[in-house]
């Protein structure tokens, strides 16, 4: 897996995302260690966006990849989708 | 949203609305302190909670940390019945039903005029302090366990695996079809979660005290004769559904016997959807913060779902511009 630093998420990542950030303004930058929980994404909406994710990147979350602490920040949540896309190749 | 007419309501007619009021969330006293401080519906009620409680409610909310201390559950129910009274007026919300799944039917009974308000906020605070020292004593390692994206049908074999292993499980709320709550002693939670996960769904909230099983039965007869039966209960204004089959309650009696009912039956969130549309109901007014029972799929595909929150209540209205104005 690839080295990932902060922001290096496609974009299709932030549009799938930012719906779910309530509390985060049109303009507003959405950073790798945002907490997302801060930014308005509550428990129901953590399973729709795990939805939206699987949909968008046609991959299934299976196992560890399902636990909410995947859910913290953008960072980590990429890093968990990318990990469930290259195991899905 | 379900524009199906073949409901037996008057196509003519403007389509019913129904009142929710949510299941219990942990609120920061944060989000909710405009509200209770600033909404004249909300002043007016904390200033009773005040002088039934002999303390300033909003102090205690503001200084007791805990997800489900007593004052936020208190504060909780005053918001939501505020929030109601609040969209009566400014919204003209006239619902032709009122509900409310789990902890929400102790506000819906105030609303439908079953509890006054100031009987509701003893019992509110009675049971609070009862529950505790029954699950305490009598099962205090039980819990309660939310699993999404898990279909009925898996969460049966979950059951039947339990089971195998020895261990107890029973359904305290079906939420959707892939969203149950299952209650479990606590130590088979790691093993729980592992296997829920393995089937692709998510562990959401583990709530303890637990809540809704039939093992609950001690719970019912204590609140029954050391909470209820000091309180009056009148008739209801406001037919109620039951959040445990949907069945229609038109008796303070019956409301009475739904809330006892909430202590030991399995909610089922989706009888009273089908209660609701089989009537008509087009749209439903959801007063109090809700992440739960409105944002299933179940209910968003049936009804056009209002949500009002001590939040949106702050949001100034928006004026209306004189009609000259408007066109120039």
């Amino acid at each position: 897996m690839p080295e990932l630093a902060n922001h290096t998420w496609d974009d299709a990542f932030e549009a799938v995302v930012r719906p779910f950030l309530p509390y985060l303004s049109p303009g507003e930058k959405l950073t790798g260690d945002s907490q997302l929980r801060d930014l308005g994404l509550d428990s129901m909406g953590t399973v729709e966006l795990l939805a939206a994710l699987e949909s968008a990147y046609d991959v299934r979350f299976l196992d560890d990849a399902l636990k909410l602490e995947n859910f913290a920040s953008p960072d980590v949540l990429w890093r968990t989708l990318m990990t469930e896309t290259e195991s899905a190749a | 949203m379900n524009t199906n007419t073949d409901n037996g309501a008057d196509a003519g007619a403007p389509q019913p609305s129904a009142l929710v009021f949510p299941g219990m969330q942990p609120t920061a006293f944060s989000e909710v302190a405009k509200f209770m401080l600033v909404n004249p519906y909300a002043r007016e009620l904390y200033a009773i909670a005040d002088e039934v409680l002999g303390y300033r409610l909003a102090d205690r909310y503001q200084q007791t940390e805990g997800d489900y201390s007593l004052y936020g559950q208190i504060s909780f129910v005053v918001n939501c019945l505020a929030l109601a009274r609040w969209a009566a007026d400014r919204l003209d919300v006239t619902p032709a039903f009122v509900t409310g799944p789990s902890f929400g039917a102790r506000a819906a009974a105030v609303h439908c005029g079953v509890l006054e308000f100031p009987d509701a906020v003893r019992m509110t605070a009675r049971l609070a302090t009862v529950m505790d020292e029954y699950f305490e004593r009598e099962h205090p390692a039980l819990v309660t366990q939310s699993i999404a994206r898990v279909p009925q049908e898996k969460v049966e074999l979950l059951r039947r695996e339990l089971d195998e292993r020895g261990e107890w499980s029973d359904v305290s709320c079906v939420v959707d079809h892939d969203f149950t709550m299952l209650t479990v002693h606590e130590s088979v939670l790691d093993w729980l979660q592992r296997r829920i996960r393995s089937l692709g769904g998510m562990s959401m909230y583990t709530m303890k005290p637990p809540m809704h099983s039939y093992l609950f039965g001690g719970l019912r007869d204590r609140v029954d004769a050391e909470v209820f039966d000091g309180l009056t209960w009148s008739e209801p204004r406001l037919p109620v559904v039951a959040d445990q089959d949907g069945r229609v309650v038109t008796t303070g009696e019956g409301v009475r016997g739904m809330l006892l009912d909430g202590f030991v039956r399995t909610v089922r969130w989706p009888a009273v959807v089908e209660t609701l549309s089989r009537a008509g109901v087009g749209r439903l007014y959801v007063s109090g913060q809700d992440g739960l029972f409105t944002r299933v799929a179940c209910t968003t595909r049936a009804f056009e779902v209002v949500p009002m929150t001590p939040r949106s209540a702050m949001r100034p209205a928006p004026r209306r511009m004189p009609v000259a104005a408007a066109a120039a």
